[in-house]
Protein backbone atom coordinates (compact mmCIF):
# COMPACT_ATOMS: atom_id res chain seq x y z
CA UNK A 1 0.00 0.00 0.00
CA UNK A 2 1.53 3.09 -1.11
CA UNK A 3 2.19 5.54 1.75
CA UNK A 4 1.38 8.90 -0.68
CA UNK A 5 -2.86 8.65 -0.07
CA UNK A 6 -4.86 11.13 -2.24
CA UNK A 7 -5.48 12.12 1.39
CA UNK A 8 -1.98 12.72 1.97
CA UNK A 9 -1.37 14.27 -1.32
CA UNK A 10 -3.88 17.15 -0.51
CA UNK A 11 -1.79 18.36 2.00
CA UNK A 12 0.98 19.51 -0.79
CA UNK A 13 1.06 23.50 -1.09
CA UNK A 14 -1.22 24.13 2.47
CA UNK A 15 0.39 26.90 4.27
CA UNK A 16 -0.22 28.07 7.64
CA UNK A 17 -0.94 31.68 8.95
CA UNK A 18 1.99 33.79 9.44
CA UNK A 19 2.51 33.40 13.65
CA UNK A 20 4.50 34.90 16.54
CA UNK A 21 7.01 32.73 18.94
CA UNK A 22 5.34 33.06 22.38
CA UNK A 23 8.36 34.89 23.47
CA UNK A 24 10.96 37.48 22.19
CA UNK A 25 14.47 36.56 21.87
CA UNK A 26 15.61 35.82 25.51
CA UNK A 27 19.36 36.65 26.84
CA UNK A 28 18.88 33.52 29.15
CA UNK A 29 17.93 31.40 26.09
CA UNK A 30 20.07 32.24 23.70
CA UNK A 31 22.89 31.80 26.55
CA UNK A 32 21.34 28.16 27.10
CA UNK A 33 21.12 27.59 23.39
CA UNK A 34 24.83 28.97 22.93
CA UNK A 35 26.23 27.21 25.24
CA UNK A 36 24.12 23.82 24.27
CA UNK A 37 25.93 24.31 20.79
CA UNK A 38 28.84 25.16 22.04
CA UNK A 39 29.40 28.01 20.23
CA UNK A 40 31.12 31.23 22.10
CA UNK A 41 30.28 33.73 19.94
CA UNK A 42 30.23 36.58 21.96
CA UNK A 43 27.97 38.59 19.63
CA UNK A 44 25.35 36.05 21.58
CA UNK A 45 26.20 38.49 24.63
CA UNK A 46 27.54 41.50 24.09
CA UNK A 47 26.07 44.56 22.26
CA UNK A 48 29.40 45.77 21.60
CA UNK A 49 30.36 42.52 20.02
CA UNK A 50 27.27 42.57 17.84
CA UNK A 51 27.84 45.82 17.09
CA UNK A 52 27.50 45.09 13.31
CA UNK A 53 24.19 43.60 13.66
CA UNK A 54 22.72 46.36 15.65
CA UNK A 55 23.25 44.98 19.32
CA UNK A 56 23.55 41.23 20.81
CA UNK A 57 21.83 38.63 18.93
CA UNK A 58 20.94 35.31 18.38
CA UNK A 59 22.15 32.42 16.59
CA UNK A 60 21.57 32.42 13.40
CA UNK A 61 19.75 29.22 13.25
CA UNK A 62 17.92 30.17 16.47
CA UNK A 63 14.67 31.75 14.98
CA UNK A 64 13.84 28.39 13.45
CA UNK A 65 14.25 26.48 16.31
CA UNK A 66 11.91 29.50 19.52
CA UNK A 67 8.44 28.22 18.30
CA UNK A 68 8.08 26.59 21.78
CA UNK A 69 4.78 25.60 23.65
CA UNK A 70 3.10 28.51 23.87
CA UNK A 71 2.00 29.37 28.12
CA UNK A 72 -1.08 27.55 28.77
CA UNK A 73 -1.36 24.89 26.00
CA UNK A 74 -2.29 21.19 26.51
CA UNK A 75 0.71 18.98 28.06
CA UNK A 76 1.20 17.05 24.85
CA UNK A 77 3.50 14.75 27.00
CA UNK A 78 1.27 13.99 29.45
CA UNK A 79 -1.83 13.20 26.87
CA UNK A 80 0.10 10.72 25.22
CA UNK A 81 1.92 9.46 28.50
CA UNK A 82 0.86 5.79 27.91
CA UNK A 83 1.04 5.89 24.18
CA UNK A 84 3.81 3.10 23.14
CA UNK A 85 4.02 4.96 19.64
CA UNK A 86 4.36 8.65 21.20
CA UNK A 87 8.08 9.58 19.77
CA UNK A 88 8.51 12.54 21.96
CA UNK A 89 7.69 14.97 19.57
CA UNK A 90 5.36 17.55 20.30
CA UNK A 91 3.93 18.64 16.94
CA UNK A 92 1.80 21.68 16.70
CA UNK A 93 4.07 24.34 18.11
CA UNK A 94 6.56 23.72 15.29
CA UNK A 95 5.64 25.20 12.00
CA UNK A 96 1.69 26.23 12.48
CA UNK A 97 0.51 23.35 9.55
CA UNK A 98 -1.65 20.49 10.00
CA UNK A 99 -0.21 17.64 11.48
CA UNK A 100 -0.04 14.85 8.20
CA UNK A 101 -2.25 11.69 8.96
CA UNK A 102 0.89 9.37 8.89
CA UNK A 103 0.39 8.38 12.76
CA UNK A 104 2.76 5.68 13.97
CA UNK A 105 5.39 6.65 11.35
CA UNK A 106 8.83 7.16 12.37
CA UNK A 107 10.35 10.75 12.12
CA UNK A 108 13.63 11.50 10.80
CA UNK A 109 15.51 14.29 9.71
CA UNK A 110 16.67 14.48 6.38
CA UNK A 111 18.61 17.50 5.47
CA UNK A 112 17.62 21.14 4.87
CA UNK A 113 18.54 24.22 2.67
CA UNK A 114 19.05 27.25 4.69
CA UNK A 115 18.96 31.15 3.52
CA UNK A 116 20.68 33.15 6.20
CA UNK A 117 19.63 37.48 5.72
CA UNK A 118 20.03 38.50 9.29
CA UNK A 119 20.57 37.64 13.09
CA UNK A 120 17.44 38.66 15.20
CA UNK A 121 18.81 40.63 18.24
CA UNK A 122 17.75 40.27 21.69
CA UNK A 123 14.13 41.29 22.96
CA UNK A 124 12.88 40.97 18.89
CA UNK A 125 9.65 38.71 18.07
CA UNK A 126 9.63 36.32 15.36
CA UNK A 127 6.93 35.16 13.00
CA UNK A 128 7.03 32.38 10.87
CA UNK A 129 5.41 31.31 7.82
CA UNK A 130 5.55 27.96 6.78
CA UNK A 131 4.13 25.30 3.87
CA UNK A 132 4.10 22.13 2.68
CA UNK A 133 6.33 22.30 -0.60
CA UNK A 134 6.27 18.96 -1.42
CA UNK A 135 5.36 15.51 -0.19
CA UNK A 136 7.88 12.69 -2.06
CA UNK A 137 7.18 9.08 -2.08
CA UNK A 138 10.78 6.70 -2.39
CA UNK A 139 10.87 3.36 -2.47
CA UNK A 140 14.30 2.39 -0.82
CA UNK A 141 16.22 -0.87 0.26
CA UNK A 142 14.41 -0.72 3.98
CA UNK A 143 10.75 -0.15 2.13
CA UNK A 144 9.19 2.54 1.33
CA UNK A 145 9.23 6.20 2.66
CA UNK A 146 7.68 9.68 2.31
CA UNK A 147 10.03 13.12 1.92
CA UNK A 148 8.26 15.81 3.43
CA UNK A 149 9.33 18.88 2.16
CA UNK A 150 8.15 22.24 4.11
CA UNK A 151 9.92 25.91 3.56
CA UNK A 152 9.32 28.31 6.32
CA UNK A 153 10.13 32.08 6.31
CA UNK A 154 11.11 33.62 9.84
CA UNK A 155 11.13 36.96 10.10
CA UNK A 156 11.00 39.84 12.81
CA UNK A 157 7.94 41.74 13.96
CA UNK A 158 9.66 44.70 11.93
CA UNK A 159 9.30 42.81 8.60
CA UNK A 160 13.14 42.47 8.10
CA UNK A 161 13.75 38.84 7.12
CA UNK A 162 15.94 36.80 8.95
CA UNK A 163 16.30 33.29 7.04
CA UNK A 164 14.35 30.99 4.41
CA UNK A 165 14.41 27.78 5.51
CA UNK A 166 13.72 23.89 3.10
CA UNK A 167 13.59 21.29 5.42
CA UNK A 168 13.14 17.54 4.04
CA UNK A 169 11.62 15.42 7.06
CA UNK A 170 11.50 11.66 6.49
CA UNK A 171 8.90 9.28 7.28
CA UNK A 172 8.80 5.67 7.10
CA UNK B 1 36.30 35.06 15.41
CA UNK B 2 37.70 36.80 12.91
CA UNK B 3 37.24 40.29 11.82
CA UNK B 4 37.80 40.21 8.30
CA UNK B 5 38.51 37.60 5.17
CA UNK B 6 39.18 39.17 1.83
CA UNK B 7 37.78 37.13 -1.36
CA UNK B 8 41.22 37.87 -2.93
CA UNK B 9 42.61 35.61 -0.02
CA UNK B 10 40.40 32.88 -1.06
CA UNK B 11 41.20 30.27 -3.57
CA UNK B 12 39.31 27.57 -5.30
CA UNK B 13 40.82 23.96 -3.27
CA UNK B 14 41.19 25.52 -0.11
CA UNK B 15 40.47 24.07 3.12
CA UNK B 16 38.91 25.63 5.66
CA UNK B 17 40.80 24.98 9.25
CA UNK B 18 37.56 22.07 10.64
CA UNK B 19 35.83 22.63 13.78
CA UNK B 20 35.73 19.58 16.48
CA UNK B 21 32.98 18.61 18.51
CA UNK B 22 32.74 15.85 20.78
CA UNK B 23 32.74 13.54 22.53
CA UNK B 24 29.20 14.17 22.15
CA UNK B 25 27.67 12.64 25.02
CA UNK B 26 24.22 11.72 26.43
CA UNK B 27 24.32 15.19 28.23
CA UNK B 28 25.19 17.36 25.65
CA UNK B 29 22.40 15.33 23.36
CA UNK B 30 20.12 16.38 26.62
CA UNK B 31 21.55 19.82 27.01
CA UNK B 32 20.55 20.53 23.09
CA UNK B 33 17.11 18.98 23.78
CA UNK B 34 16.48 21.15 26.84
CA UNK B 35 17.57 24.44 25.02
CA UNK B 36 15.52 23.54 22.37
CA UNK B 37 12.43 22.17 24.02
CA UNK B 38 12.08 18.95 21.69
CA UNK B 39 11.73 15.81 23.19
CA UNK B 40 12.57 13.69 20.65
CA UNK B 41 13.03 9.97 22.23
CA UNK B 42 15.35 8.90 20.35
CA UNK B 43 18.38 11.15 21.48
CA UNK B 44 17.84 10.28 25.45
CA UNK B 45 15.71 6.90 25.38
CA UNK B 46 17.50 4.12 24.54
CA UNK B 47 14.75 1.34 24.43
CA UNK B 48 12.65 3.40 22.60
CA UNK B 49 15.47 4.38 20.25
CA UNK B 50 16.60 0.57 19.78
CA UNK B 51 13.07 -0.73 20.52
CA UNK B 52 10.74 0.84 19.09
CA UNK B 53 12.55 2.96 15.96
CA UNK B 54 15.05 -0.31 15.34
CA UNK B 55 17.81 2.15 15.64
CA UNK B 56 21.61 1.23 16.62
CA UNK B 57 21.67 3.59 19.44
CA UNK B 58 20.91 7.39 20.67
CA UNK B 59 21.60 9.47 17.50
CA UNK B 60 23.29 12.78 17.70
CA UNK B 61 20.45 15.50 16.68
CA UNK B 62 20.54 16.43 12.75
CA UNK B 63 19.43 19.32 14.55
CA UNK B 64 22.70 19.96 16.34
CA UNK B 65 24.97 18.95 13.48
CA UNK B 66 23.26 21.72 11.04
CA UNK B 67 24.38 24.51 14.08
CA UNK B 68 27.64 23.13 13.95
CA UNK B 69 28.15 23.94 10.35
CA UNK B 70 26.60 26.69 10.28
CA UNK B 71 29.14 28.06 13.27
CA UNK B 72 31.72 26.76 10.73
CA UNK B 73 30.84 29.07 8.07
CA UNK B 74 29.62 31.92 10.11
CA UNK B 75 33.30 31.97 11.64
CA UNK B 76 35.33 31.52 8.40
CA UNK B 77 33.09 34.43 6.89
CA UNK B 78 33.93 37.40 9.58
CA UNK B 79 32.15 39.91 10.83
CA UNK B 80 32.61 41.45 7.56
CA UNK B 81 31.44 38.63 5.72
CA UNK B 82 28.29 36.98 5.76
CA UNK B 83 27.61 33.15 5.21
CA UNK B 84 24.28 33.12 2.94
CA UNK B 85 23.55 29.62 2.19
CA UNK B 86 23.97 26.23 3.12
CA UNK B 87 22.44 23.25 2.49
CA UNK B 88 22.98 19.76 2.96
CA UNK B 89 21.37 16.05 3.93
CA UNK B 90 21.63 13.68 6.58
CA UNK B 91 22.81 11.15 5.33
CA UNK B 92 24.04 8.68 7.81
CA UNK B 93 23.46 8.69 11.41
CA UNK B 94 26.17 9.83 14.27
CA UNK B 95 25.79 7.81 17.49
CA UNK B 96 26.18 9.26 20.84
CA UNK B 97 29.83 9.27 21.91
CA UNK B 98 31.22 10.13 18.82
CA UNK B 99 33.63 12.96 18.10
CA UNK B 100 32.77 14.93 15.03
CA UNK B 101 35.05 17.02 12.52
CA UNK B 102 32.60 19.82 10.42
CA UNK B 103 34.85 20.75 7.30
CA UNK B 104 34.75 23.09 4.24
CA UNK B 105 36.36 23.03 1.17
CA UNK B 106 36.17 25.82 -1.51
CA UNK B 107 34.58 25.08 -4.86
CA UNK B 108 34.12 28.38 -6.75
CA UNK B 109 34.63 31.79 -6.42
CA UNK B 110 31.92 34.12 -8.27
CA UNK B 111 32.51 38.07 -7.99
CA UNK B 112 29.10 40.44 -8.03
CA UNK B 113 29.09 43.98 -7.81
CA UNK B 114 29.57 44.72 -3.88
CA UNK B 115 31.14 41.39 -2.67
CA UNK B 116 32.45 38.01 -4.03
CA UNK B 117 30.98 34.42 -3.58
CA UNK B 118 32.51 31.98 -2.46
CA UNK B 119 30.90 28.56 -3.26
CA UNK B 120 31.70 25.85 -0.71
CA UNK B 121 31.43 21.78 -0.40
CA UNK B 122 30.80 21.24 3.63
CA UNK B 123 30.51 17.84 5.39
CA UNK B 124 31.21 16.19 9.06
CA UNK B 125 32.32 13.41 9.60
CA UNK B 126 33.07 10.95 12.66
CA UNK B 127 36.53 9.61 14.08
CA UNK B 128 36.05 6.63 11.87
CA UNK B 129 36.55 9.54 8.48
CA UNK B 130 32.42 7.87 7.90
CA UNK B 131 31.09 11.36 5.95
CA UNK B 132 27.25 12.21 7.86
CA UNK B 133 26.16 15.29 6.69
CA UNK B 134 27.30 16.74 2.91
CA UNK B 135 26.56 19.95 1.38
CA UNK B 136 27.61 23.17 -0.39
CA UNK B 137 27.17 27.00 1.40
CA UNK B 138 27.68 29.60 -0.40
CA UNK B 139 29.36 32.43 1.16
CA UNK B 140 29.75 36.39 0.71
CA UNK B 141 33.11 37.98 1.06
CA UNK B 142 34.13 41.67 0.96
CA UNK B 143 36.47 42.63 -2.06
CA UNK B 144 40.02 44.08 -0.53
CA UNK B 145 40.24 47.76 0.20
CA UNK B 146 36.25 47.28 -0.03
CA UNK B 147 33.53 47.77 2.49
CA UNK B 148 32.23 44.66 4.66
CA UNK B 149 29.45 42.68 2.94
CA UNK B 150 26.42 44.73 3.18
CA UNK B 151 24.05 43.94 6.75
CA UNK B 152 21.35 42.40 6.51
CA UNK B 153 22.52 40.74 3.83
CA UNK B 154 21.16 41.49 0.17
CA UNK B 155 21.62 38.62 -2.13
CA UNK B 156 23.09 39.54 -5.78
CA UNK B 157 19.86 39.88 -7.86
CA UNK B 158 21.16 36.99 -10.56
CA UNK B 159 21.46 34.86 -7.35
Amino acid sequence: MPLLTDEVRAYIGREGEPFLACDAIEPGAVRRYAQAIMDPDPAYASAEAGARYGGAVAPPLYPSFMFRTPFGAPDVLTERAHDPDFDGIVMGVGNGLPELPLHGLALLNGGAEVEFFAYARHGERVLQKSRYADIQEKETRSGPMLLVIIETEFTTEAGQLLLRARKTIIRR
Amino acid sequence: MRERLDFEDVSIGDMVAPLGKGPLTTPHLMRWSAAMENWHKIHYDQPFATGHDKLPGLLINGSLKQQFIAQLLKEWAGREGWAWKVRFQFRAMNLAGERLSIWAKVTGKQETPDYGLVELDVGITNENGVESTPGSAVVALPYRGRPAVPYPFVPPTSG
